[in-house]
């Protein structure tokens, strides 16, 4: 689904919040237009998943304010923020495990669709064509019948990958979406989300520390240190910047 | 006056409460069977008061070896069971301790018999003093008094004893006590001995105020759940605190309509869940 | 379920339906007491196996079920076939009013709460003399006499239980069924799907209740009879051991569990009656001890631990 042509989809203003004494995010200010594919970066304890889980409501922010199309959703409960287009993915991998592929990416569809409160029909034979078709496009089309659990690491990320995209959000974060792959699947995954956000106008917003991967599908990187924005803008600007040169490129962080 | 039974009641549930979060936060194991125990600490207080002779000190020994006696069955349970447990889902370890519920319950009923006992006060407590104008039965003086007793006595132990700095880092993080060299195995059965022997102190201390019956393992083990979850699992000023409000609650429940407590304390507990989940002085634990 | 399981069920059911011509009332009896076990377990799974609840007090909704069901025909004079449809939707109140708190706990607390509410509803099953006979219980509570007999209670309740697993599974390959497997599996990853998590195990939980319900209704009436100990704690364990001698992840495992347990009750309480819960938690508790995984089939791969709902 598209998302508004030259509108601001997520925007935070003044993000805050600290654990114990801790100033873990302090007034973030970002503005995210549709139809980004945004990289948030930052060395490690500079507030990046801290941030995402502000975003998605699984954490109460303490100060600022979270907008999604201009609409204030601060606070508001992950089920709701998915229903107002907004999807993530998680950093260690989440799906259904004892649900085979097929069934994972089914369910979404049926909740998608407001159906999972339905106890007459059988859910087998619901959304099959758009799940197959949902597989095959992020690459399990032949695992679909295989329990989720037992998908080799890579495969399951594809999996939920598209499971968030089965709610058809219009803005998707990922946090770590390359974890724990060998460089060539990173590479690969990315690109599929990028493809993906081409052909649907889908915002993407993610964190990453394999720079590789940054540069070659981000339109626009922020830099986050110490828990506040650093710097923002092309890739080739950030890349040129001497704060960010000094605080983290200059120490390039192992790529995982 | 309501208020001083409330308080000995209440203080009868913290014995219990606390041995149950004592051995919750070391060993991260829910006794469920610890309203077992306090039954089990009153049906004793019955027979050694029979058996003994009928002397003037016969109850005090009684109230002395009745608490070791659930000790003993309490170092039994977990050096012949939990300790092949420890590293299980607790699920299961919920479902064993459930189990023992069953089994000593019925235990209890074939030694026994069905029939309701008693405990006779000791002569010296059988009266009652007058308190703000009141007749005040004696029996509670000694409860209360003791309340603040033990109350300081448990936290001497936990904060002035090395054993007591040891089940406290227990209960923070036990596989570093491990790491420093402690024997955590010989811990973990100090602490369910203790446990038990506070709920077994807590079953003969009741014994000659409540009806001793098969079925008061129920009560308690409810109305110390109702206790725990307020205050909150593992929690020490938690238990004291909310097992006086509880004991309050009950006996003031009574006056209004006997079924009343029990809407009252769940009104309580759901008053809290909603509010803070992990009790009023619980760690919300990630 | 496999391609032979329709198979299986026909045979099933053909021998269930020829059984009273073959045994005697005494056994038509205990397949009777299977069935409606058989039911109670299988409620009781949809909140263990596909919900990722383990509920220790589930005994609340079948007693409730039973003294709704007796005290509407005693009391308000209803006839049982109007009873019979009524006295679930009190045990489903209960599950809603109860489960409200419940589910927004995990777990060890869960657990626990699920065993207090429990209590509870025994405690004032147990003082409420007026209404409830207390101690006495409620006698007299008999089916019309056209289904007075063993076999044709037997067959009732054959029907009424077959309706109910007909339903339950229904509602398990359902879209709400797949949501709340998804919501077992990862509450996180089903919010994000759009799932709210807590509304959604609490209904899973009230129907629960409204099947483990019907079970207790129909169990009164065969007993003739209902009792405060329908919500004490053996109660709550029966169904929590069927199905995990059955297997939780399996629709048919607790009928399954149902029958070996019943079977082996009874020929324990033949000997020995007294000891029939001492035979029942040292079983339990031998099997934990003894077998590595405790029973077969985990209900959460995951790990467990004591906390409130995140």
């Amino acid at each position: 689904m598209a998302g508004a042509p030259g509108g601001v989809i997520l925007r935070t203003a003044g993000l805050r919040k600290h654990f114990g004494g801790v100033q873990a995010v302090g007034g973030v200010d970002l503005s995210v237009p549709a139809g980004d594919v945004r990289a948030i970066i930052g060395p490690n304890g500079a507030g990046k998943t801290t941030l995402f889980n502000l975003i998605t409501g699984d954490l109460a922010h303490d100060g600022g304010a979270i907008y999604l199309d201009d609409q204030d959703v601060s606070g508001l409960p992950p089920h709701q923020l998915c229903r107002r287009g907004m999807g993530r993915t998680f950093q260690i991998t989440s799906i259904f495990r004892r649900l085979t592929a097929f069934e994972n990416v089914q369910t979404a569809f049926l909740t998608h669709h407001r159906r999972h409160y339905n106890v007459l029909r059988r859910a087998r034979s619901l959304y099959r064509e758009q799940t197959s078709g949902l597989l095959e496009r992020v690459g399990l089309g032949e695992q679909a019948a295989k329990p989720s659990g037992i998908l080799a690491h890579g495969d399951q990320r594809r999996l939920e990958l598209a499971i968030a995209l089965a709610s058809s959000p219009r803005l998707l974060l990922l946090d770590e979406p390359t974890a724990g792959m060998a460089p060539r699947e990173r590479h690969e995954i990315m690109a599929l989300v990028a493809g993906i956000a081409r052909e649907t106008g889908l915002t993407v917003v993610f964190t990453e520390h394999d720079m590789d991967v940054v540069f070659a599908v981000a339109r626009r990187i922020t830099v986050l240190h110490q828990g506040a924005v650093l710097a923002e803008g092309a890739p080739a600007d950030v890349r040129a910047n001497a704060d960010v040169q000094r605080v983290y490129l200059g120490n390039p962080e192992p790529t995982r | 006056m309501q208020v001083l039974s409330g308080l000995s009641v209440g203080m009868f549930l913290f014995l219990v409460s606390v041995g149950m979060s004592l051995i919750f936060g070391v060993t991260r194991i829910v006794n469920l069977a610890h309203g077992s125990f306090y039954m089990v600490g009153a049906y004793l207080m019955v027979t050694l008061v029979e058996l003994l002779p009928d002397r003037p000190w016969s109850f005090w020994v009684a109230l002395l070896v009745a608490p070791l006696g659930v000790a003993l069955l309490g170092g039994v349970i977990e050096v012949g069971l939990l300790r092949l447990i420890y590293r299980r889902d607790p699920l299961m370890q919920l479902i064993l301790t459930f189990g023992l519920i069953l089994v000593i319950g019925t235990l209890v009923l074939i030694v026994w018999g069905p029939d309701n006992k008693s405990v006779s006060r000791p002569d010296v407590l059988a009266g009652s003093v007058p308190v703000f104008g009141q007749p005040f039965p004696s029996y509670y003086v000694l409860v209360l008094a003791l309340a603040p007793a033990v109350a300081v006595a448990l936290w001497l132990i936990f904060y002035r004893t090395r054993w007591g700095m040891l089940i406290r880092a227990a209960t923070v993080d036990r596989e570093m006590l491990g790491a420093l060299g402690v024997d955590v195995s010989a811990l973990y059965t100090q602490v369910f001995v203790f446990g038990s022997w506070l709920a077994g102190l807590g079953g003969a201390l009741a014994a000659p105020t409540v009806a001793v019956a098969i079925g008061m393992d129920g009560d308690v083990l409810t109305t110390a759940f109702v206790v725990v979850v307020i205050g909150g699992l593992g929690s020490f000023a938690g238990s004291f605190v909310s097992a006086l409000l509880v004991g309050l609650l009950q006996s003031f429940g009574i006056l209004v309509f006997p079924a009343i407590s029990i809407v009252l304390l769940f009104a309580l507990m759901a008053v809290v869940l909603i509010v803070r989940p992990w009790g009023l002085f619980g760690r919300a634990e990630e | 379920m496999t391609a032979s399981a329709p198979r299986v069920i026909a045979i099933a059911v053909a021998v269930l339906a020829i059984a009273p011509l073959v045994l005697p009332p005494f056994f038509l009896q205990l397949l009777t007491e299977i069935a409606i076990v058989g039911l109670f377990a299988t409620a009781f799974n949809l909140l263990m196996g596909y919900g990722g609840m383990v509920s220790f007090g589930h005994a609340a909704y079948f007693a409730l079920g039973a003294y709704a069901a007796a005290l509407l025909v005693k009391k308000a004079g209803l006839p049982m076939l109007l009873a019979l449809p009524v006295a679930p939707l009190v045990a489903a109140a209960g599950a809603l009013v109860f489960g409200f708190f419940i589910v927004r706990l995990t777990h060890t607390y869960f657990a626990m709460l699920s065993l207090a509410f429990a209590q509870i509803v025994f405690t004032v099953i147990f003082k409420w003399k007026g209404l409830t006979g207390g101690d006495d219980g409620l006698l007299d509570v008999w089916p019309p006499p056209l289904l007075k007999s063993p076999a044709a209670y037997y067959y009732f309740t054959l029907a009424v239980v077959g309706l109910c697993l007909l339903a339950l599974h229904a509602i398990i390959d359902s879209p709400f069924g797949y949501a709340l497997r998804a919501a077992r599996e990862s509450p996180r990853r089903a919010r994000f799907i759009g799932v709210d998590v807590r509304r959604h195990q609490l209904l899973a939980f009230v129907l629960s209740g409204l099947f483990s319900g019907v079970a207790g209704a129909l169990f009164a009436f065969y007993n003739g009879s209902v009792f405060p100990d329908f919500a004490y704690f053996p109660k709550s364990f029966e169904p929590l051991v069927v199905a995990l001698l059955g297997g939780v992840h399996s629709f048919y495992g607790p009928l399954a569990g149902a029958l070996g347990f019943k079977v082996l009750e009874w020929l324990i309480s033949r000997q020995w009656p007294i000891y029939w819960p001492l035979f029942l938690g040292g079983i339990v508790v031998l099997v934990i001890i003894v077998l590595p995984g405790g029973f077969v089939g985990l209900v959460s791969g995951g790990r467990w631990r004591a906390r409130p709902a995140a």
